[in-house]
Order: structure tokens, then C-alpha cells, then sequence
């Protein structure tokens, strides 16, 4: 249940982005369709817009350190998708998978990887725009986000409510039990500059 | 059994939205005015359950001219012209018409107001908003959204009523209907045209905005639409239009007068850009207050809000249950302890 619950709350804030956040598509993979795949090309421009509009980064650099096979991580911004990117994400130029980081102390767990200034944040309720492309293909929106860029803000007194409600509450011959939950949240994008959707189309 | 929900509404034409509070195992839908009247070959009764074929229902219909002694007779609704069940947490995506396929879109005209010809029969009623795909000489086109059929609309053609004039027009393409918006309000829209006026700048969105006078919008245009001088700027909406058949714009207070030209993106550009570029859109980013009160427009009308829903659309018309314009129509959903349905 508690699984379920946060489930929601995260498809309602991705809903949200996908329905007001400002876009941007990649436009220099190869693939032939609108939006074209992920390329660090496309990460660079997010990056440089977020930075251009005076975007905080969420996460600290990752200092090199002497192991091999790992990659210093520069600081970054999170950047929040479909698990079926991680396929896409292996296949983009300097992409440095999370068990290269040097240090391990720091990876969050949905945690995929990092391209340049974006870490990315997979999840099976990523958002997907079904048939969005020119080419009718999946679009997958990866929400590129900055500190404070957008809050879920609970209704005062209808925060969450975890119910349970013993068998003897549903009837005379007291032969249900049931349990839920509750509650009363709306997600705003505090400032549409420090959060792009950036929207990709697989290889 | 149970009635959850009970109502009535004036008809105006169009097909109704009945919004649910919670779901529905039944709807049985009354025209009064149908049944009072002395007239012919009207639906005056409508009946749905789960388990009809969605789009459909049953209805009576009443004959002759007298309203004493009428011939009744009961029948299937013709489809898409009865009972649609709606769900806002399902996929927005009608099927797809495939370019080959029944319903394929055989040309795209050149007109002031481009109109898209079908063959087979397109089933669209004025407002519905479609999605298009693999335009062949207008790939701008692919994967935008547009409003359609107030201007045109027959079985077979169309209009894209907000979508600026095509150099070139279009051949064959896909499309598929979107039967709704996406949940959350306020929601971002695409831009076909800007156009200064004065001070100001008038701005033209290819789906029906909703957007109202004191909303603060950030305006983004790439390079590919020329107009980049408004790129990035914020302004406020001072006055919208949202006639159906040439509107839906809104004005914002941004001074445009001095700024290249904006210009849809032409299939040569689509081209030279590799088939691939970001949108011009509209992105509201609050309210002015200000303006708002000046407006009478409540100043909270832009919260993020979840417009999601579960109900269901009653098809205008003689023999649908939202009736003809001026019926009044009375309604009510019942739910079931138990349904069983193969």
C-alpha cells in the first residue's frame, strides 16, 4: 500500500510537468522521427538553458579517484525518466553508468547513470506520450530539473491517511477487512524556468 | 441498485460531458422536450449498460406527429451517436487511421484554413482535436495537435481550423483522434501564428486554449519559427478570443512590432532541420492580479488543478440523448451491487 501510494503521487507530479512544463526535443539523433533519440548534443542544450536561467544544480560533483574503470561525475541536475531509456542512455557518448562512479556512497537508488551535467532517475512510471511522435512512436519525457523548480504542497489537514478498518466494521457477519488511504496534494512548478521536459524518441 | 447522481441540462447543440463521481454501471437519459412535442422521428428515451457496445445504447423513438397515441419503436443507437463512456486515467489515443487504411487522409489543402480530406467516414464532430502523422509535402505537420471541424466538417474532410495557411499542401497522411486534454490545468499550448498589433501581440494555438485574460505566459519560439526576438519572453494575457471558427488567441502585452516575422515552420524548412525541431509554445507561468480584477476574472482561476474524471459524452442530435438545442434533457447513473457480464 505504501508502494502504491507514492506510485501515485509520482504519476500526479509527472502528469503535471508533462501537461505545463516548457519543452524541448532532441533534435540531433538520427533516427529520423521528431523527436529524434537522446545525444549529448541535446543534454548540452538542456544544460545551457537551465544554467542560462540561473538554475541550482541538485547534486555535487563526484571527485575521480584512483580505481579503474570509474569517472569523475560533474554536479548535476536530476533528470527524471522511463526505465525503457536505460537501453538509450548506454548508447550516449559519454555516458558514465553508476557503477562507474568512484564513490558509491552517493548513488541514489533509481539511480541509472550520468550524461554530462544530467543524472538520470529511472522509474516503470517515467512518463511516456503514447504515439507523439511525427512517426507515431512512444515519446519519452525526461523532466530535467532544478532545485525548487516545481513542490508538492499538501492540503492543511489532508496529508496522508493509511485506513484500516477491522472486519467487524463491515457488516454483521464481519467478513471483510479493508485498508487504504487518502490524501489531498496538488503539484505546482514553482518557477517554469529551473525545469524543462525533455522529450526523446527511442533509436 | 442505486442512483448515484441525477441531473438535467439545457442541449445546445453539441455533445454533453457528464462527470461522474464515481463509476457507473447504467444511464438512462430523458429528452422532455423530445416527448412533449408534436413532432416527428424523435429520440425521446436512451438507455446504456455496461456491456453495450461503447459509442452506442438503446433508445425509443417516438413517430408520428400527434403526441396521443404515438407509434413507438425501440432500436440500437447509431453508432458514435449514443453513450461514450469517458476515463480520464486511460489513454487519450482514438485508434489510429493508418495512411492505407479505411480512414486515411488523402490531401491537405492550401487554403486559408487548411482542410484535410478522409476517405471513409472520419465520425468528428466540431471541436474534436486530432492528431496527425507521416504528412507526405507537409511534415511540419507530424505529430501536432489541432482543433478541427468548425470551419469544415463533413464524413469527409475537416477543417484544422487554428493552423496557419500551407505553402505546399499536404497528400497523404496518418492521424488519430485525441478525446482528451491532458489532466492538469493550466496546461501548455503550441503556437501557428504570432502577429503584432500595437503594443501588443496577438497569438494563435493550434488546440483551444482555455487560458484566461491576466494568466502570465512565457513564450517560446526556436529559431526554425524566425520569430526568435519573442524566444523566452513573459507576458500577460490581456485579452483572449475564443471564437471557434477563427479564434482562439490570446493577446499578450508583449511588443512584437520590431521582431522578424513569425513563420510556421514550411516542409522546406522541416527538411533542412532533418526532420526533427522543438515546438513554439505557450507556457503559463502564473497570474497577474492586476489584470485579473481589471478583468473580473477570479485571480485563483489559474491554480494547478486536476482535471481528471470518469462519466461520459452523450452524442448530440434527433436520436442521441443530448437532443437537439433547447431540449431539455434529464439524467440518471446507477450503479449495481453486482454486475455480471461475460
Amino acid at each position: 500500500m505504501g508502494v502504491a501510494l507514492r506510485q501515485t503521487e509520482d504519476q500526479l507530479t509527472a502528469n503535471m510537468l508533462a501537461a505545463t512544463a516548457a519543452q524541448i526535443n532532441c533534435v540531433n539523433g538520427s533516427n529520423g522521427d521528431n523527436p529524434t533519440e537522446l545525444t549529448l548534443a541535446d543534454v548540452n542544450n538542456v544544460t545551457q538553458t537551465l544554467l542560462g536561467n540561473n538554475a541550482k544544480m541538485f547534486l555535487s560533483s563526484i571527485e575521480g579517484e584512483n580505481k579503474f574503470g570509474t569517472a569523475p561525475v560533474r554536479n548535476a541536475y536530476f533528470a527524471l525518466c522511463h526505465t525503457d531509456m536505460t537501453s538509450q542512455l548506454q548508447n550516449v557518448d559519454t555516458f558514465i553508468q553508476q557503477s562507474q562512479y568512484p564513490n558509491q556512497q552517493r548513488v541514489l537508488d533509481s539511480e541509472w547513470g550520468a550524461v554530462g551535467n544530467l543524472r538520470f532517475l529511472v522509474s516503470s512510471i517515467g512518463y511516456i506520450e503514447q504515439n507523439a511522435s511525427a512517426l507515431n512512436a512512444n515519446v519519452y519525457d525526461i523532466f530535467c530539473v532544478a532545485q525548487e523548480a516545481y513542490a508538492c504542497i499538501d492540503q492543511d489537514g489532508a496529508s496522508t491517511q493509511f485506513i484500516y478498518r477491522p472486519a467487524v466494521y463491515s457488516g454483521p457477519l464481519a467478513l471483510n477487512v479493508t485498508v487504504g488511504y487518502k490524501f489531498a496534494e496538488v503539484p505546482r512548478i514553482l518557477n517554469d524556468a529551473w525545469v524543462l521536459n525533455l522529450r526523446a524518441t527511442l533509436a | 441498485m442505486a442512483i448515484i447522481q441525477s441531473g438535467s441540462f439545457t442541449a445546445n447543440g453539441s455533445a454533453q460531458v457528464i462527470r461522474i463521481r464515481s463509476d457507473f454501471d447504467m444511464i438512462r437519459v430523458l429528452n422532455f422536450n423530445a416527448g412533449a412535442q408534436a413532432t416527428d422521428d424523435l429520440g425521446y428515451e436512451f438507455y446504456f449498460q455496461r456491456g453495450m457496445t461503447n459509442g452506442r445504447g438503446m433508445l425509443y423513438t417516438k413517430l408520428g406527429n400527434t403526441e396521443a397515441n404515438n407509434t413507438v419503436t425501440f432500436g440500437e443507437i447509431a453508432a458514435n451517436a449514443g453513450f461514450t463512456i469517458l476515463d480520464t486515467s486511460g489513454s487519450p489515443l482514438a485508434a489510429l487511421n493508418a495512411v492505407g487504411g479505411a480512414n486515411e487522409i488523402t490531401a491537405i489543402s492550401n487554403a486559408a484554413i487548411p482542410v484535410a480530406t478522409n476517405s471513409g467516414a472520419n465520425g468528428l464532430v466540431a471541436g474534436d482535436v486530432v492528431r496527425l502523422y507521416t504528412v507526405t509535402n507537409a511534415g511540419q505537420l507530424n505529430g501536432f495537435d489541432f482543433t478541427v471541424g468548425y470551419n469544415t466538417l463533413s464524413g469527409t474532410t475537416f477543417s484544422l481550423d487554428y493552423m496557419s495557411q500551407l505553402a505546399v499542401a499536404g497528400t497523404t497522411a496518418a492521424w488519430r483522434k485525441i478525446k482528451w486534454d491532458p489532466i492538469y490545468y493550466p496546461r501548455h499550448r503550441y503556437i501557428t501564428s504570432i502577429t503584432s498589433s500595437g503594443s501588443s501581440s496577438v497569438i494563435k494555438l493550434s488546440v483551444t486554449h482555455g487560458y484566461k485574460v491576466g494568466q502570465l505566459v512565457r513564450v517560446l519560439v526556436p529559431a526554425i519559427y524566425d520569430m526568435v526576438e519573442m524566444d523566452n519572453l513573459v507576458g500577460t494575457i490581456t485579452a483572449i478570443d475564443t471564437t471557434p471558427t477563427s479564434g482562439n488567441t490570446i493577446t499578450v502585452d508583449i511588443d512584437s512590432s520590431s521582431f522578424t516575422a513569425f513563420a510556421f515552420p514550411s516542409a522546406a524548412d522541416y527538411a533542412a532541420a532533418g526532420s526533427a525541431f522543438s515546438k513554439a509554445m505557450v507556457v503559463p507561468i502564473g497570474m497577474d492580479t492586476a489584470e485579473a480584477l481589471s478583468a473580473s476574472v477570479n485571480e485563483l482561476s489559474d491554480a494547478t488543478f486536476n482535471d481528471g474524471f470518469i462519466g461520459v459524452s452523450l452524442a448530440a442530435g434527433t436520436l442521441s440523448p443530448a437532443g437537439q438545442n433547447n431540449d431539455v434533457i434529464y439524467y440518471e447513473a446507477i450503479k449495481n451491487d453486482i454486475t455480471v457480464n461475460p
